[in-house]
């Protein structure tokens, strides 16, 4: 296999000047928490001079096209090399969905393998960690992980972490019961600002107003 | 006169003003855009003219050549001069001076590439020669040593057509419109080809740039004896934002990892992730200013009035917008950078990637230009 990686990459890598991806597997990954879930969408890109190889290891019977079962076989052997941690635990990562490209896109650069993952995350503290290391095909990896914007109003972001290729990520988040944006323990302070707020509108309406920035009609 | 009447007459003279000025842009643009259209035949008129929301056809733009992502719509290389004429007259309706210049500079290093292509020189990036059926030489037979076990050519022409002809070059460039233009009613500009992708939304008086994707390869090249860089302002601009930070900042802004690529590139509609570098709140007025001239360099590309607004908006966000930064903090003066950057705030994502494949990844750059709470006009106007 190392061979036939290595002689695809040596006679693809006097590369085409317009090609855009060559001799990496992109895989880039987009993780979004959730309050009791871990999601992470990955696509899988294989440049051009690496397309046969990775071609090889999921059209395993070599037909010309991928079957559900090459499929399924292929995201299992992702997942073997995705380890998602919570907190420590390591959790079990489904497959909620996967795409395949036509092969002749893979092989033009273009093909994206879209793979659509979820963990249930256990019950914990408030400050959670999610440590995520992707490892597969990492010689041949251009790794790029993101977390996208809690849709779930009661997750609030942290720092993130990588190393430098981004095949370990880490992302600090905290799960709250009330809605990201008003720590809880400030939330007695809703109230408070409503009626600040009317005063300060009321107030406002009874002040005398100047003209600005408009021509002063009442000096003439 | 009484001051909240005369507070109220200010705004509406203001607003009057504007509106006039923004029915000015959109009525030259609808009328450019007609202009276009009369000129096609009905053929050619059912070749550009899309549903407003025909999703495929919304979302069919790419930074790939034409050969690998088809575009659909009327390329130049399919108009008569009059057509060609009109076709500018549009853009130059829709775009800025400075946004048209751009356009076209990024249309002109792909007739480089061209050339070079039919040269066997390459666009910048790894040596010729290379002879798979890709570039470099004018047959289309299979390359020396063959192809890889499996490959066939007939699924990767890479930038030729059928007939092995060479498919990059200023004609390749393609119009189309989602909905009927109208100064009423919402429809969209698009136009690109390899490397560009620009999507002008008009919904009324607002003139709407985003999603838009320029590219450039190669990112600099010498035309009529003058040194080009299409995107040279993108590149320099943004170095001297790096340039300007104290130690500090910049080790907030430089992020200590690899960004092999556009993180929100084509296909990633509707996608927004957690802003990181180094936030704007924490820097000062005059190194805000510069991010924002770095930001015009996009913001601009679209008609005056349209981008007057738009750079409104997000002068007004500045302060909660973030920029990061992966890569060399160098250039060698007069080429571009080699890092990635990205510049994300509430209403804006800039990405600035230059590509890694072999040779100077600053002569083969793709970047992207979002509004992730508007892209396509999807936002409701204000009514």
């Amino acid at each position: 296999m190392t061979v036939r990686l290595a002689a695809a990459i040596l006679i693809l890598s006097r590369a085409p000047a317009f090609a855009h991806r060559l001799d990496e597997y992109l895989q880039a990954t987009l993780v979004e928490v959730e309050k009791h879930r871990v999601r992470a969408e990955v696509t899988l890109t294989p440049g051009v001079a690496v397309s046969e190889f990775v071609i090889h290891m999921i059209d395993t019977d070599a037909d010309g096209a991928i079957s559900t079962v090459e499929g399924q076989s292929y995201a299992a052997r992702v997942l073997e090399d995705l380890t998602l941690t919570v907190d420590g635990r390591r959790l079990t990562l489904q497959v909620t969905s996967v795409q395949f490209p036509p092969l002749s896109e893979m092989r033009e650069g273009r093909g994206e393998i879209q793979l659509d993952l979820a963990a249930r995350s256990p019950r914990g503290g408030r400050d959670r960690k999610v440590v995520l290391v992707n490892h597969h095909q990492r010689r041949i990896a251009a790794y790029e992980v993101n977390c996208l914007l809690p849709r779930d109003p009661r997750v609030r972001i942290g720092a993130q972490k990588r190393n430098y290729s981004q095949s370990i990520y880490e992302l600090d988040y905290q799960e709250t019961d009330e809605p990201s944006g008003i720590p809880s323990g400030l939330i007695w302070l809703a109230p408070v600002a409503l009626l600040l707020t009317a005063r300060l509108v009321f107030v406002w309406r009874e002040r005398p107003v100047r003209c600005v920035g408009a021509p002063n009609w009442t000096a003439r | 006169m009484n001051t909240p009447l005369c507070f109220w007459a200010s705004t509406l003279m203001l607003f009057l003003l504007s509106s006039a000025n923004a029915q000015t842009a959109t009525s030259r643009i609808v009328s450019a855009a007609n202009a276009f259209l009369s000129t096609l035949d009905e053929k050619q008129r059912l070749s550009v003219l899309f549903a407003f929301d025909d999703e495929e056809q919304r979302v069919r733009w790419s930074n790939f050549p034409i050969s690998i992502v088809p575009r659909a719509g009327l390329p130049f290389k399919d108009m008569t001069p009059a057509q060609h004429s009109a076709a500018m007259n549009l853009l130059a309706a829709a775009l800025s001076k400075r946004g048209l210049d751009k356009v076209q500079q990024i249309m002109e290093a792909d007739e480089v590439l061209k050339t070079n292509e039919a040269n066997g020189r390459g666009g910048g990036g790894p040596p010729p020669g290379r002879g798979d059926g890709f570039a470099g030489r004018k047959g289309d037979g299979p390359p020396e040593g063959g192809p890889p076990p499996g490959r066939g050519l007939g699924g990767n022409r890479g930038g030729r057509g059928p007939g092995g002809g060479l498919l990059f070059g200023k004609d390749l460039y393609y119009f189309s419109f989602l909905g009927k233009p109208s100064e009423k009613t919402i429809w969209t500009l698009q136009f690109g080809g390899h490397h560009l992708a620009v999507n002008v939304t008009i919904d009324g008086d607002r003139g709407i740039l985003t999603p838009t994707l320029t590219g450039a390869q190669p990112a600099l090249y010498t035309s009529n004896g003058k040194t080009v860089r299409p995107l040279g302002g993108e590149s320099d601009k943004a170095l001297a934002v790096l340039n300007a930070l104290d130690e500090g900042q910049r080790k907030q802004a430089i992020l200590n990892y690899r960004v092999p690529d556009l993180v929100l590139g084509p296909g990633k509609d509707g996608k927004t992730i957690q802003p990181e570098g180094l936030r704007a709140s924490n820097m000062t007025g005059k190194q805000r200013d510069m991010l924002l001239e770095v930001i015009s360099e996009w913001a601009g590309i679209v008609h005056e009035s349209a981008a007057a607004a738009r750079m409104t908006q997000l002068r007004a966000d500045i302060s909660d917008t973030w920029f990061a930064w992966s890569g060399a903090a160098t250039a060698e003066p007069g080429r571009n950078i080699t890092a990635y950057y990205r510049i994300q705030g509430p209403h804006l994502v800039i990405e600035y990637s230059p590509q890694q494949m072999g040779g100077d990844p600053g002569l083969h750059v793709h970047t992207m230009y979002r509004d992730p709470t508007n892209d396509y006009g999807r936002k409701p106007a204000a009514k």
